[in-house]
């Protein structure tokens, strides 16, 4: 606390310089990622064999990134974060496949089991104080059974047959195949909107709603926030609860993606979940989330990952590359806070 | 002259915080280092135990020239150090704190049993009678400062500086600490001690150095040349009146604004009877682990009651926890532990304060920035938070500043019985003053003031009457006539008498 006792008058709060500064950076390193992979293959500028695919990857992993967003929000983890969306998959898939329920009541079938399952972690996590990582860890464990089981008894054992009427256009369709006259929507896939509006309900949610907000005090110093009169309790579970929702979310745009609904969405959730949020500047610790920095995250991510699949590295390069990458983040997500703590200014 | 510490200057981003101090330091004598909050004292310790390179000035022991580049080495040259942040793990046992930075080893391994008997030593210095394998979190604060103390001495240690040593320490406690440093003194120590608590300065200091903006104002002179007010002038440079709070009346014969009748918590309370009328200030004192804190957290619905009732404006309540105690109830409470749970250190003032008026401002379920800019600026204002800027952190403040922002909450939240524990700790003499101005200016308006404090002057200063604690049971109650000398004594009779019989 050496600021307290040498500091007569308040001196003006430093700027982080322009490389600290984790959206500025990413966009800037965006940009040249974009470039150096258009220079060594210029077919990465080719809409459908590149541009609509990643936009729609992006779509799906930006909602990814935003369920563990949401409970790092309290310095909290979900590793159920594929699970839970494998869950939702199955519920809508249910719904859909005995039920013949419409693609929207398959939707909210789904995001209601995901909602379901995020707020059974953290009705947990604030009744008996475990460590998050450790019960939705379990809980994970417990879903990877569960969901071979359902899968098995209600299913051939993989995926169900068919998907809801409109479903498939979210898959193959963009805008462009929309035309009013002759004026026709941009190549951009159904996905997207989805996954713009989960992005902006985010954001609005924790820069200005009230819940949103304690959410983040709470993360930021739970005996406070208790003794500040906030249900630190009901927020814990709210936010579980907000990450399953997002992981149903992820589930139901991949199975889009994929075509059906499968045990198997969900199983590379985990990984990219933190590096998108991570990169975008959110921290760990808590009590700061940054929603604008996970979709920059998830942008970068999926660029590296379409540029080098373009340059044919094989699966397990682009693995060990993709973890290098969350390595660098971490690292810097250190370097910013000590940074910050330095200059007396939030990271 | 056994320490010198020469034209020591250390600058911090955008502040000079040391600006040619100096500080000399005789063999067995006690030396008070004194200054406002920002005079740059934890600066000087800091630089004098090697946590801080100084940018200029020089410090030498014994008449050789020291450069310390770590704590470690400060420590082995013969300078131990109590800072005023707690500093032992709480899950290591008293021996493996005290032996921490000397680790005895046999093959690569803890010898164990050498580590026990030298903290035995070292306790046994402090005529402490603790076994060395309890564990640090199961002492209580007055206890755990003397460990750390022996832990300062656990080098062949010849000058001991203390940090504020009994900000946490009650008066008996703390004189149970000064004895210890009398004794040590007495062996040829030389103590170097930091306090805001100018009574106990007076009391067992031999010297003084007073610093001021950075620079020594006053260097190494015998106590006994000063009066109080003396020292307190040249700590803030200017003529300094006690403050002269307005006279206030209060209905006493009005239904109290909050009333604790025969109260009983888990925690141990038995019946626990008080009552704190509108526009009254009760001072609650009494010894740490007296259970005061712990009986407001009863009250917040934090700790379980057992029996008895508690009324607000006469009327029997169950408040659950603290969103309904404000809400419903109107009830504030800013905790002695500032940083742990009064503020959000990494967030920024508005935060900090518009935290408790979110419901108020929320349409719709969000909050508008302009609507809580607003609220935060007319409590900064009223309440003088001096920051840069109001999105500055609540941890970049000062400790008087800090303690303002967790208050302004409360009042922006428009509460009108409020509960302030140990509001001054650590906060110096003219934010004090103003702090207690304050408090008196609330209870004036009308508010309830339930005021929390070990800091007998304090209570003194402030209250209307004066309820005494110890062992979790009420002691005494008695009208404070601000006279200190015959209240003090009636309150530390209160203190020693056995407890009534329950």
């Amino acid at each position: 606390m050496k600021q307290e006792d040498t500091t007569p008058e308040q001196p003006p709060p430093a700027r982080l310089p322009l490389w600290a500064n984790p959206r500025i950076g990413l966009v800037v390193l965006l940009i040249a990622l974009i470039a150096l992979f258009t220079t060594l293959r210029p077919a990465f500028l080719n809409t459908q064999l590149t541009l609509v695919p990643m936009q729609a990857d992006i779509s799906v992993y930006a909602v990814v990134g935003l369920s563990q967003l949401a409970v790092l929000s309290l310095g909290h983890m979900n590793m159920a974060v594929g699970r839970m969306a494998a869950m939702s998959a199955f519920a809508s898939g249910l719904l859909h496949d005995r039920l013949d329920a419409p693609l929207i009541l398959a939707l909210a079938g789904g995001l209601a089991m995901g909602a379901l399952l995020g707020a059974l972690a953290g009705l947990i996590i604030a009744h008996t104080g475990v460590n998050s990582f450790v019960v939705t860890l379990a809980l994970d464990f417990a879903l990877i059974g569960l969901v071979s089981l359902l899968y098995a008894t209600f299913t051939d054992g993989v995926a169900f047959n068919g998907l809801p009427a409109g479903m498939s256009a979210l898959r193959t369709d963009t805008f462009a195949d929309y035309c009013a006259g002759d004026v026709c929507g941009p190549e951009i896939p159904l996905l997207a909107p989805i996954a713009l509006i989960a992005v902006l309900v985010v954001g609005l949610l924790f820069r200005w709603s009230r819940t949103g907000r304690e959410v983040l005090m709470a993360g930021s110093n739970a005996k406070a926030a208790q003794l500040s009169g906030i249900p630190v309790r009901l927020r814990t579970i709210q936010a579980h609860a907000l990450s399953g929702l997002l992981a149903g979310l992820a589930g139901f745009l991949l199975s889009a993606n994929n075509g059906s609904f499968s045990a198997g969405v969900g199983d590379g959730f985990l990984l990219p979940s933190f590096l998108a949020p991570v990169l975008g500047g959110t921290l760990l610790v808590g009590g700061a989330v940054s929603v604008l920095g996970t979709v920059l995250g998830t942008a970068i991510t999926q660029v590296i990952y379409k540029g080098l699949n373009l340059l044919q590295f094989q699966v397990d390069e682009l693995k060990l590359y993709i973890g290098l990458v969350l390595l660098a983040a971490l690292s810097l997500d250190r370097v910013r806070h000590v940074l910050a703590e330095r200059r007396g200014v939030p990271a | 002259m056994m320490l010198l510490a020469e034209g020591l200057t250390k600058s911090f981003p955008g502040v000079r915080a040391l600006d040619g101090a100096t500080l000399t330091l005789a063999a067995g004598s006690v030396h008070a280092l004194l200054g406002e909050n920002g005079a740059g004292k934890s600066t000087l310790v800091k630089l004098l135990t090697g946590v801080y390179r100084p940018d200029a000035g020089r410090v030498v022991l014994d008449g050789r020239d020291m450069h310390f580049a770590s704590p470690l080495e400060a420590l082995h040259a013969g300078i131990g150090v109590v800072h005023q942040e707690r500093n032992l793990v709480p899950e290591f046992s008293i021996a493996e704190n005290i032996a921490l930075q000397h680790l005895p080893n046999r093959l690569g391994m803890v010898d164990r049993a050498r580590m026990r008997e030298q903290s035995r030593r070292c306790l046994d210095l402090l005529d402490l009678d603790l076994d060395p394998d309890t564990k640090v979190a199961e002492l209580s604060v007055a206890q755990a400062q003397l460990v750390e103390i022996a832990k300062a001495l656990s080098v062949d240690t010849r000058v001991l500086l203390l940090d504020e040593p009994t900000a946490s320490l009650t008066g008996d406690e703390a004189d149970r600490l000064y004895a210890i440093v009398r004794k040590l003194t007495a062996t040829g120590h030389a103590v170097v001690l930091v306090s805001h608590k100018l009574e106990e300065v007076f009391a067992v200091a031999d010297t003084v150095t007073v610093l001021r903006d950075g620079r020594s104002v006053a260097q190494a002179q015998p106590l006994s040349g000063y009066t109080r007010d003396e020292i307190v002038d040249l700590m803030v440079g200017r003529a300094y009146a006690s403050v002269e709070l307005a006279a206030r009346t209060v209905d006493r014969d009005a239904t109290p604004a909050l009333e604790l009748a025969g109260l009983s918590t888990r925690h141990g309370h038995r019946d626990v009877s008080l009552r704190v009328a509108r526009g009254e200030i009760l001072g609650l004192y009494g010894l740490v682990g007296a259970g005061r804190t712990e009986l407001a957290k009863a009250l917040l619905g934090l700790d379980e009651i057992t029996g008895g009732e508690v009324r607000v404006h006469g009327v029997p309540v169950r408040i659950r926890d603290v969103g309904q105690a404000l809400r419903r109830h109107r009830i504030g409470y800013v905790p002695e532990d500032r940083k742990g749970e009064g503020l959000f250190l990494e967030q920024p003032i508005t935060r900090n304060v518009g935290v408790t008026v979110w419901r108020r401002l929320a349409r719709f379920g969000l909050i508008g920035d302009k609507a809580e800019r607003d609220v935060v600026a007319e409590y900064t204002r009223l309440l003088g938070i001096r920051a840069a800027s109001p999105t500055q952190l609540a941890g970049q403040l000062s400790g008087g500043n800090q303690q303002k922002v967790s208050l302004a909450k409360w009042l922006a939240a428009s509460c009108d019985i409020l509960i302030v524990d140990e509001p001054t700790v650590g906060i110096d003499v003219r934010t004090k003053a103003a702090f207690h101005e304050l408090i008196a200016r609330l209870a004036g308006q009308g508010m309830a003031i339930l005021l929390i404090s070990s800091d007998l002057p304090e209570v003194v200063t402030l209250a209307d009457r004066i309820v005494v604690m110890g062992e979790a049971a009420v002691r005494g109650e008695l009208p404070n006539d601000h006279d200190y000398d015959t209240v003090s004594q009636r309150v530390i009779r209160l203190i020693h008498a056995a407890p009534a019989a329950a």
